[in-house]
């Protein structure tokens, strides 16, 4: 691919669309940030970085862009894991974040219409104030809508409610030829020809600009229990989630931890996790209206726990106890990322009742390869964290044994019916997996339709599937 | 070894708001939960009781509802609870409220060690503790963030001033009021509850005191009034300073030496 | 006994009561109203309710006390070894303020050990008389021991209200004096004023500071109040001395204690970002590591700790454990200064409940400004140096 070098022409034509200098970030002045995401493993910094304020700006920009065949790059937060929002062929590079406005919340139709660079923790802040529960619950809070719907992220509460493609009804989205287009709408159903909305979510960027966003909502659950399940080894906290699907109670989470893990986060919070009875925990939480509801909910579970060999079943029913327990949940990617001196992570998703086979074959791996791995995750619905850690090893050495390592871990959950990512996404750095378990007619697909979108391949080129 | 905490039912969010108006406090929903504080209290009695063996028991004063805190009590591995209850009590300020805990304690019977938390999180005033061991005539010690050695006849804790930590010994029957973080408290167990769900919960009225005085109790035995009730100042402020770096240090210099910093 | 009685038929609708109760007393019943134990007798009931609904009902007056035999303010010398904590001249201002009104003395209780000397200082801040009980049971402070003393002391001199500071020694010993004496104390008290009538108003913030009580204690002396370390004003320190120092006598029985104290271990400086009065934050405004020595200097010379925003972590520049925001701790310090801090949301969420923000950023529109009380528009570079030989010549003053 060769596309025209960013230059001084370029600059003065993009001053003439944005009018406002201070919103062009340009040579030295583009912080160090832009040049990467969350987790590092590429870096390339962008010509230009424009600060847009509206779809028009940037429906005007990709114009320019599209004539001049100069790639462009999408970033929200930039808290992304898999260098989707790195500019690989530098260009220009759009920020979102300023596009952080809350358009509309309408209660007849149950939606509100956001704009893209609107902050999780806003959103979620936001609705909650008006009894409005926007369920979809990354870790990261402070990514943007944005970027969440690019990757279609999934977080904690996916076992009942899904994940971000379940709640968007609507996109606007500027096309890579500039033309501002609207998939779906404030519709509740809608069998109206290919549904393109639902090809932009989780296309990481590569397809369109997305510039409003119009996401469903639900009435807000008043109240929220966690029930934290000691059992004597990981295996049987694990063998448990399946029976506890079965049992048709649905907590909105399930995840299970380590000791190991939980240590790491109580150093790195500097406060005590509640309990210390046991090495492998599951962790459940409940939602409903009144505790009554919920205490009838979880007990049929609990029950059960303890039936499967659960030591106790420890009840979590106050701000206090979720914050103690939710807060070292929360800090497990940071906590791991802290106790090591650089690593990268697997994302992989598993059918549900494999992940005891995929938990115990990463357990095991560092018999094969010598290198540390951690792991914790949504066991509820099969999307497991693994972090691969380079300790004292040098860069070399690292990056040998954890190409190695992730080779087996991807070959693993394929032979398990299982797929490279379940919500962090492919962009830069996954890609050989995602190709390598794809069949060459699907990656076919996919690129016959990336060329449908963008025919000059300038949005964002060098992701997904693309070499 | 026989353990006494007392415990609180407070409103699950202390963020009620005053109605600027009417002066009506208003309550962010109707749910409660044990006082955070006490949670520490208990986890201390739990580890004590872990260490030397003995029985804990909870006291708490409220309306029937707070029996809600006594069984959260007994599914933390509580053995005993009461509750002090009548109409009579409320209105009770800091002096009412411990001469009742008070009078209900000796209802109760001995006990070597009464622990309490550091303050509740709706009254806040940290003080029902030590006006307790005044009533009793035991002695107390407040901030405690450390026990040391549990003995047959005494216990040694740390009590934390502000440059340092005073090791102590105190003789049985006392009361410490614990601080916050002295244990990570433990979550309550499905199992405990189940087990301790038909226990029985001694409910005391005024009527089954040793002092039967009215006069002593609730609004009538309270020194204070509380004339009214009004929401604070928020600070709202906002001020920018801009100009030559110097004239900016000087501000805030002084600025910070009048909120005493220096 | 006092007591609320409803009228069962002025109460047109039972919720409105039901709701008007801020405790959830109000109870109803096949349509009738009954209060239960819940009540706090707040009667909001009966102020807001429909008129004669719910009826206070005052059984015999309580006689009154004679307020005229309860004279002077009192202050409570709060104290480690002698050294008298700075809280003690703040209340002895506030006590002169309140004294004036109603032209009472000034009166100082100080209880320890070898600290006759240490009581002349009381004499430079205008107390009228010092009260010293000097005996070595009272070295260190014990709370059965203080408490005979302090009763003893109000047994003889009578004075209208006392003043403790909150300190971990006057937070457990005002309330068991205000037990003994069978009289009223409010807690952490931000204002007092004097009435014309010796009653001490009392204003304090309850429900974690959400919302503020104004507090009487209308029939019972002496009338007590604890107020924190750097909410009053203390007065200016005089040349001459005024006043005089009265030592007391007490019976040694009485000093008698059953605490034991062991050992004294000076504390190690408080290591939890979280529990730090003041915090300095080095933000990516801070261009290289040496630089910190400044942040780490203002911090030391305010008694603050150095906290930092997710980069400044994440180059291993400071502790992890020293980051705030959404991603680190949790701070809510009395004073918090940024210095070169963008204020990214993530970081803001971890620290906009702090009592006074302080903002240094060369950028106008960094989006701290939104959060901060006071916006330093400048350089971090030029500004802290500045401030740091400010506060140095001040103390070396």
């Amino acid at each position: 691919m060769s596309y025209k070098k960013f230059d001084q022409t370029d600059l003065e034509a993009i001053k003439n669309i944005v009018k406002d200098e201070e919103r062009i970030l340009y040579a030295k002045n583009i912080n160090e940030e832009y040049s990467h995401d969350e987790l590092g493993g590429a870096s390339s910094y962008p010509d230009v970085v424009v600060k847009a304020t509206s779809a028009e700006e940037i429906s005007e920009i990709m114009k320019y862009a599209y004539e001049n065949n100069i790639p462009v790059t999408p970033r929200g937060a930039g808290t992304g894991l898999v260098g989707s929002s790195v500019a690989i062929e530098h260009g220009i590079m759009i920020d979102s974040s300023l596009m952080n406005h809350i358009l509309e919340l309408d209660e007849e139709n149950l939606t509100i219409t956001v704009e893209p660079g609107v902050l999780l923790m806003e959103l979620a802040a936001y609705v909650e104030d008006h009894d409005f529960f926007y369920p979809p619950d990354p870790g990261e809070k402070s990514a943007t809508i944005g970027g969440n719907i690019s990757t279609n992220a999934g977080g904690m509460r996916a076992v009942k409610y899904g994940v971000t493609r379940d709640y968007v009804r609507g996109l606007e989205v500027v096309l890579p030829n500039g033309k501002i287009v609207e998939f779906g709408g404030k519709v509740v159903k809608n069998s109206s020809g290919y549904s393109l909305k639902d090809l932009m979510i989780g296309s990481e960027g590569t397809l369109g600009f997305i510039t409003k966003a119009t996401l469903k909502l639900l009435p807000l659950p008043k109240k929220a229990i966690s029930l934290l399940i000691p059992f004597k080894t990981l295996k049987e906290a694990i063998d448990t989630v399946p029976l506890i699907i079965k049992s048709k109670a649905i907590p909105t989470a399930i995840e299970f931890m380590q000791r190991e893990v939980i240590i790491d986060a109580e150093e790195y919070l500097g406060k005590k996790f509640p309990d210390s009875q046991s090495d492998a925990y599951l962790l459940l939480k409940f939602d409903g209206n009144s505790t009554e509801e919920i205490e009838a909910d979880y007990d049929k579970v609990a029950k059960l726990c303890l039936e499967a060999g659960a030591i106790d079943v420890l009840i979590s029913d106050t701000e206090e106890r979720e914050e103690s327990i939710w807060k070292a949940r929360g800090a497990f990617l940071e906590a791991i990322k802290g106790s090591t001196t650089d690593m990268d992570e697997v994302d992989m998703v598993v059918p549900r009742n494999k992940v005891n086979e995929m938990v115990e074959y990463l357990h095991n791996l560092h018999n094969e390869v010598d290198i540390r791995i951690k792991s914790f995750g949504h066991a509820g619905d099969g999307n497991l964290h693994s972090y691969i850690l380079k300790d004292d090893l040098s860069q070399e050495e690292f990056e040998k044994r954890m190409a190695a390592a992730m080779e087996k871990i991807y070959e693993k959950a394929a032979q398990l019916g299982g797929k490279v990512s379940g919500e962090h996404g492919i962009g830069f750095a996954k890609k050989p997996y995602l190709r390598e378990s794809l069949d060459p007619e699907t990656i076919e697909l996919m690129s016959g339709i990336k060329k449908a979108f963008d025919p000059k391949n300038i949005l964002n080129p060098h992701k997904v599937f693309q070499g | 070894m026989d353990i006494l905490v007392c415990i609180k039912q407070v409103p699950a969010s202390n963020k009620v708001e005053v109605d600027p108006v009417t002066g009506v406090l208003l309550r962010n929903g109707a749910d409660s939960k044990m006082n955070p504080y006490d949670l520490y209290a208990l986890e201390t009695a739990l580890k004590i009781r872990e260490e030397v063996g003995g029985t804990i028991s909870v006291i708490s004063m409220g309306p029937p509802q707070a029996m809600t805190v006594i069984r959260e009590a007994f599914a933390m591995g509580v053995d005993r609870g009461a509750l002090l209850s009548d109409r009579r009590f409320g209105g009770a300020d800091v002096l009412a409220t411990s001469y009742t805990i008070a009078q209900g304690i000796k209802k109760m019977g001995d006990f070597d060690l009464i622990l309490c938390g550091k303050q509740t999180t709706d009254g806040d005033t940290a003080q029902v503790g030590s006006e307790v061991s005044e009533w009793l005539n035991i002695p107390s010690v407040s901030n405690v963030k450390k026990i040391s050695k549990v003995e047959s006849d005494a216990i040694t804790i740390e009590m934390d001033l502000p440059e340092e930590l005073e090791i102590a010994k105190v003789q049985y029957p006392c009361l410490l009021s614990v601080d916050k973080d002295i244990f990570q408290p433990r979550l309550p167990s499905y199992v405990k509850k189940m087990d301790t769900a038909d226990r029985e919960i001694e409910v005391y009225s005024l009527d089954d005191m040793e002092d039967k005085d009215e006069t002593h109790y609730g609004l009538n035995g309270s020194p204070t009034q509380v004339k009214r009730i009004f929401p604070p100042t928020a600070n709202d402020h906002h001020e920018v300073w801009d100009g030559d770096g110097s004239e900016v240090a000087d501000k805030l210099f002084d600025m910070i030496t009048d909120m005493k910093f220096i | 006994m006092p007591k609320l009685v409803i009228h069962q038929e002025k109460v047109e609708d039972p919720q409105v009561l039901v709701d008007i109760c801020p405790f959830g007393a109000m109870e109803e019943k096949d349509g009738k109203l009954s209060i239960n134990a819940a009540c706090k007798m707040c009667r909001l009931c009966v102020k807001k309710g429909p008129a004669g609904a719910v009826e206070y009902v005052e059984d015999e007056k309580k006689e009154e006390i004679d307020k005229s035999q309860w004279n002077g303010i009192a202050v409570y010398v709060d104290h480690v070894d002698g050294e008298i904590h700075p809280v003690t001249y703040e209340l002895i201002g506030k006590a002169r303020e309140l004294a004036s009104k109603i032209n009472h003395p000034v009166y100082a209780l100080f209880m320890g050990n070898n600290i006759e000397d240490k009581a002349e200082e009381l004499l430079h801040y205008g107390v009228d008389k010092v009260f010293v009980y000097d005996f070595p049971e009272l070295a260190r402070f014990k709370i059965e021991s203080y408490t005979s003393v302090f009763e003893d002391f109000i047994k003889k001199h009578q004075p209208c209200a006392i003043l403790t500071g909150a300190t971990t020694v006057g937070r457990q010993l005002a309330p068991r004096v205000a037990a003994r004496m069978k009289t009223g104390l409010t807690a952490d008290c931000t204002i007092l004023e004097m009435d014309e009538n010796t009653d001490l108003s009392q204003i304090r913030p309850a429900f974690g500071g959400n919302i503020m009580a104004h507090i009487l204690t209308p029939n019972n002396r002496p009338q007590m109040a604890t107020v924190r370390y750097k909410v009053m004003n203390a007065p200016e320190r005089t040349e001459e001395t005024h006043g005089e120092i009265i030592p007391c006598a007490i019976d040694k029985e009485k000093i008698k204690a059953h605490v034991d104290v062991l050992d004294i271990v000076k504390k190690e400086p408080e290591k939890f970002i979280e529990s730090a009065d003041v915090l300095v934050v080095a933000g990516r405004g801070i261009k290289k590591e040496e630089d910190l020595a400044m942040i780490k200097e203002l911090a030391e010379l305010l008694d603050g700790q150095v906290a930092c925003t997710r980069p400044l972590a994440e180059a291993g520049w400071v502790e992890a454990k020293c980051q705030v925001g959404l991603s680190g701790r949790t701070v809510r310090p009395k004073l918090i200064i940024t210095c070169g801090v963008s204020g990214a949301i993530q970081f803001v969420a971890g620290m906009d409940h702090s009592d006074c923000i302080v903002s240094i950023n060369t950028d106008e529109k960094a989006p701290i400004f939104k959060t901060a009380h006071y916006c330093l528009v400048g350089d971090v570079y030029d500004i802290v140096p500045k401030l740091i030989e400010k506060i140095k010549a001040a103390k070396g003053a």
